[in-house]
């Protein structure tokens, strides 16, 4: 019982850091860059976001989880889409689009592996930056594929989802470089 | 692995990030050594030369290019010699880590 206590404490850890990361990515998206999105782009048909954040936590998580992001994201998906959409987040169209958001990155990075790309982080090497962004695309392309399907949305949509995730990955991840940039110069 | 190792990797790949866009103040040598001082840091604060050495990181690296690097990540503040120690210990400066 000992010592599956500690475990069980970091598995939590894990599932409440990564959730909250998802739903403070999806707060940044939804109430500061969408209105900025509208402002610039007021004829773009699509409502999805051409920055969306969420998409570098799934492949950060992903990339330093693995398939244990599945449950880590999981709580965090559905709050947000709850948020988003109210009672119908149980739908079963909006639970797929919900589960092909949490598993497409791991899958991404599994099946990378299993061709003999192994981009998981290893203390005695440097991490892939390019595995790291090519799951990214990749996983991008899966989430915005299946999730047209399930949701029955158009070309447009899927461009935008493409664009927004792929974009999305990567301002996350200059935001936290100058993050822990400044956090080194400042001795943090 | 746990939350801090994690952190540590994070940290890492968007090191790794800096350098790809040109924004980092190390070289490549100079970079996998400290990654490598700062693996090892975790096991135990003072770091062997032989040790550093022998790291997976590191060991790419030939032995001029190493000790220039390790001299330059000293200047630079990224690494200090032990204190009451023989020569060829270092320690990983906090605050650069």
């Amino acid at each position: 019982m000992n010592r599956t206590r500690p475990a069980r404490a970091r598995f939590l850890t894990e599932v409440a850091i990564t959730s909250l990361c998802y739903i403070l990515a999806s707060l940044v998206t939804f109430k500061i860059v969408a209105p900025i999105q509208d402002l610039f782009f007021p004829q773009f048909p699509s409502r999805a976001s051409l920055l969306f954040l969420p998409h570098g936590v799934r492949v950060l998580a992903a990339w330093l989880l693995g398939w244990r992001a599945v449950p880590a994201l999981a709580p965090g998906v559905f709050i947000v889409f709850a948020f988003l959409v109210g009672p119908t987040a149980l739908e079963p169209s909006r639970l797929a689009a919900m589960a092909i958001a949490v598993t497409s990155a791991p899958l991404v990075f599994w099946v990378m592996s299993r061709l003999g790309w192994d981009a998981s982080p290893r203390p005695d090497r440097m991490p892939c930056l390019a595995c790291v962004m090519t799951a990214g695309v990749v996983s991008s392309i899966m989430i915005a594929l299946l999730t047209n399907l399930v949701l029955g949305t158009g070309l447009e949509d899927f461009v935008a989802y493409f664009i927004g995730d792929f974009f999305g990955l990567l301002f996350l991840m200059m935001i936290l470089m100058f993050v822990f940039r400044m956090m080194r110069r400042r001795g943090i | 692995m746990n939350e801090v190792s994690k952190l540590a990797e994070l940290r890492k790949l968007l090191f790794g990030m800096e350098q790809a866009l040109g924004l980092q103040e190390l070289s490549p040598a100079e970079r996998d050594i400290f990654y490598a001082a700062a693996d090892l840091a975790e096991r135990h604060p003072n770091i062997r030369t032989t040790g550093l050495m022998e790291h997976a990181l590191v060991s790419d690296i030939s032995r001029p290019t190493f000790f220039r690097a390790l001299k330059s990540l000293v200047n630079k503040g990224y690494l200090s010699h032990a204190s009451g120690k023989l020569r060829g210990y270092y320690v990983v400066n906090r605050r650069s880590s």
